[in-house]
């Protein structure tokens, strides 16, 4: 795994444009960063993040049946009393499941340490199903990169098979919150690839959902019996239509179970069942107030995007990320170095689609924290 | 863009994401605007020469549509929200915790004033031959949104003129539909909250 400098495409922001990807740059600062490119062996992209991806999906699936049957663990991960038979019976009618990321320190030596899964509404899916793959034809095309050179990057071909073969309601809906473009974005290529797969899809803004005795319905009353929602499930259970959930005939992406993988959580309970395990890493549940060790990294139990995250690096160096997250119970985690390259720290994105690896995105940062600020890089396989 | 490919996709194509695909549906059948007629009241009709008979029943089919096609709302307090202070009323319709309030007509859209004085016989023809055709203006209530009082609006607030008397419409826009009675925005309101206190954040996924 190595840092490689290459020369951007020109003109690849109007291109961007042009496809949809509006999201580039984020307040003048760079999001896609495509002045570099990572560089992995076809082994170290095989053995080291592929396998043990899916090994920790089927091992965080696994929990869940034991998750369901405890309240004591219901309690623990903070799912709210009402949800619980909700939950279960997610589980137990065996509710489709379409896609999640898992997060990773790895530096290309030695085991890849899961930080974090993010199971319910992970976003950099066009970047990285759409626009690296594009990057990597380009710049073959334009004679930077060898023709050998390739991309662990199956996510718009397993989405589409997903989409294809899913017992999806028809049609199948998609929304995501009014004012995020980025969102948007993530929604618009889902739906495109939905689209692109036969089903018939629709868009509708979160906030534009209706309820009618207890139905959730579309603008014109129409009941909405597949949604994805791209939204997070702690949210929505908080909210005025939390009971609605329990009572509309409505099928969800990602389905309700999901809210137990996406919980910081599932952390500490991997590692009680499954202590020593290469790739993961010590963590335990924590009550927010007691001052944190250096080598600790302190996570409430629902946080997206490094908010409202607190680390001592075993040096004693404390860092801390503000944010809203701050009304669940917190996990502490071991400290796990992300590498550095240059300037920047690098974490990878492995994704799942079904149960299936999909590939990566590489998200670089200025500190420790992976923010929703953090550059996104493409990468190579080329040995 | 087709690849063999080892571990990566196939193919990575858009098909909705591209403008360009996009404005291809799009483009067909430009729609042409017609005239209607936009009045507070009957008589404010009939003082634009219309016939008296005529605007009482063009006012009459809108009031019939008004508790059909305005916007409902499950409370009081959501719309005077949206239309202003006084400007709610009852609608007929219940739902499990009380009725649903609707905006007072504050007009009306009179889509065939085919009488009316001093037209020459040839715009009568074309406005007849419109009327019998798909392109039609039902005649229908109008509204005012709360922070926009000199605007009237359909019940699908879709803005038609902001004076009464003569104006452009695309009948595609203006076809009264029943409202449906569903409570709305009982999503997203965590994400609005936790907006205020993080401004910068793009998304609510991760």
């Amino acid at each position: 795994m190595k840092k490689v400098p290459i020369a951007p495409r020109p003109g690849w922001q109007a291109f961007a444009e042009s496809v949809g990807f509006q999201f580039h740059t984020i307040d003048n600062e760079p999001y896609w960063d495509e002045s570099a490119y990572y560089q992995f062996s076809l082994a170290q992209i095989e053995d080291d993040l592929e396998a043990p991806t899916e090994q920790l999906h089927q091992m965080a699936l696994d929990l869940i049946p034991d998750i369901i049957r405890s309240e004591q663990q219901l309690s623990q991960l903070g799912i709210p009393e009402p949800f619980w038979d909700a939950v279960k019976d997610s589980w137990h009618r065996a509710e489709p499941h379409l896609y999640g990321r898992m997060d990773f320190a790895y530096d290309g030596k030695g085991p890849a340490k899961l930080l974090e899964l993010n199971y319910d509404t992970p976003t950099s899916l066009y970047e990285t199903g759409f626009f690296q793959w594009v990057w990597l034809e380009d710049q073959q095309m334009r004679g930077l990169l060898p023709e050998g050179a390739d991309q662990f990057n199956s996510l718009q071909d397993k989405l589409e098979q997903a989409f294809a073969e899913l017992p999806l309601a028809r049609p199948f809906y998609f929304s995501s919150v009014t004012e995020s473009q980025e969102d948007k974005g993530t929604v618009d290529y889902l739906m495109d690839i939905a689209l692109q797969s036969g089903l018939d899809s629709r868009y509708i803004q979160l906030e534009q959902i209706g309820d009618i005795d207890g139905q959730l319905v579309d603008l014109e009353g129409y009941p909405i019996q597949g949604l994805f929602k791209l939204y997070p499930w702690e949210f929505m259970l908080q909210e005025e239509f939390a009971s609605t959930i329990l009572s509309s005939d409505t099928r969800f992406l990602e389905p309700l179970w999901k809210l137990l993988l996406s919980n910081k959580g599932i952390l500490p309970l991997l590692w009680q069942k499954y202590q020593g395990h290469p790739n993961l890493l010590p963590a335990f549940f924590d009550d927010g107030k007691t001052a944190l060790n250096p080598g600790w990294v302190r996570k409430p139990l629902f946080s997206r995007e490094g908010a409202n995250v607190e680390l001592i690096t075993p040096q004693g160096e404390k860092l801390q990320q503000g944010g809203p997250y701050t009304d669940s119970g917190y996990i502490r985690q071991a400290f796990a170095p992300l590498p550095r390259f240059g300037d920047s720290y690098t974490l990878i994105g492995s994704w799942v689609v079904g149960d299936l690896a999909a590939g990566i995105g590489i998200r670089e940062d200025n500190s420790l924290i992976t923010k929703d600020s953090s550059r996104f890089l493409p990468h190579i396989i080329l040995d | 863009m087709q690849k063999k490919s080892f571990k990566r996709s196939r193919k990575a194509a858009l098909i909705f994401m591209v403008p360009a695909a996009t404005m291809v549906l799009q483009g067909c059948g430009a729609e042409k605007a017609v005239e209607a007629q936009v009045f507070n009241t009957p008589d404010e009709c009939a003082a634009f020469y219309n016939p008296p008979a005529q605007c009482q029943a063009a006012f009459a089919e809108a009031q019939a549509l008004h508790p059909q096609v305005a916007p409902k709302y499950a409370n009081k307090q959501e719309c005077e929200a949206d239309f202003g202070t006084g400007q709610c009323e009852t609608a007929p319709q219940q739902h499990a915790q009380g009725s649903f309030f609707m905006p007072m007509m504050m007009g009306f859209l009179a889509g065939q004033m085919l009488n009316r004085g001093g037209m020459a016989p040839q715009q009568q023809q074309q406005t007849a031959a419109a009327a019998a055709g798909r392109n039609t203006v039902p005649n229908q209530p109008l509204y005012k949104a709360r922070d926009d009082q000199s605007t009237f609006r359909t019940a699908t607030n879709t803005p038609v003129a902001s004076q009464p008397g003569p104006t452009q419409v695309r009948p595609s826009a203006v076809q009264p539909k029943p409202a449906t009675l569903a409570r709305r925005g009982g999503f997203g309101a965590q994400a609005q909250q936790r907006a205020a206190t993080a401004p910068r954040q793009t998304t609510y996924g991760g």
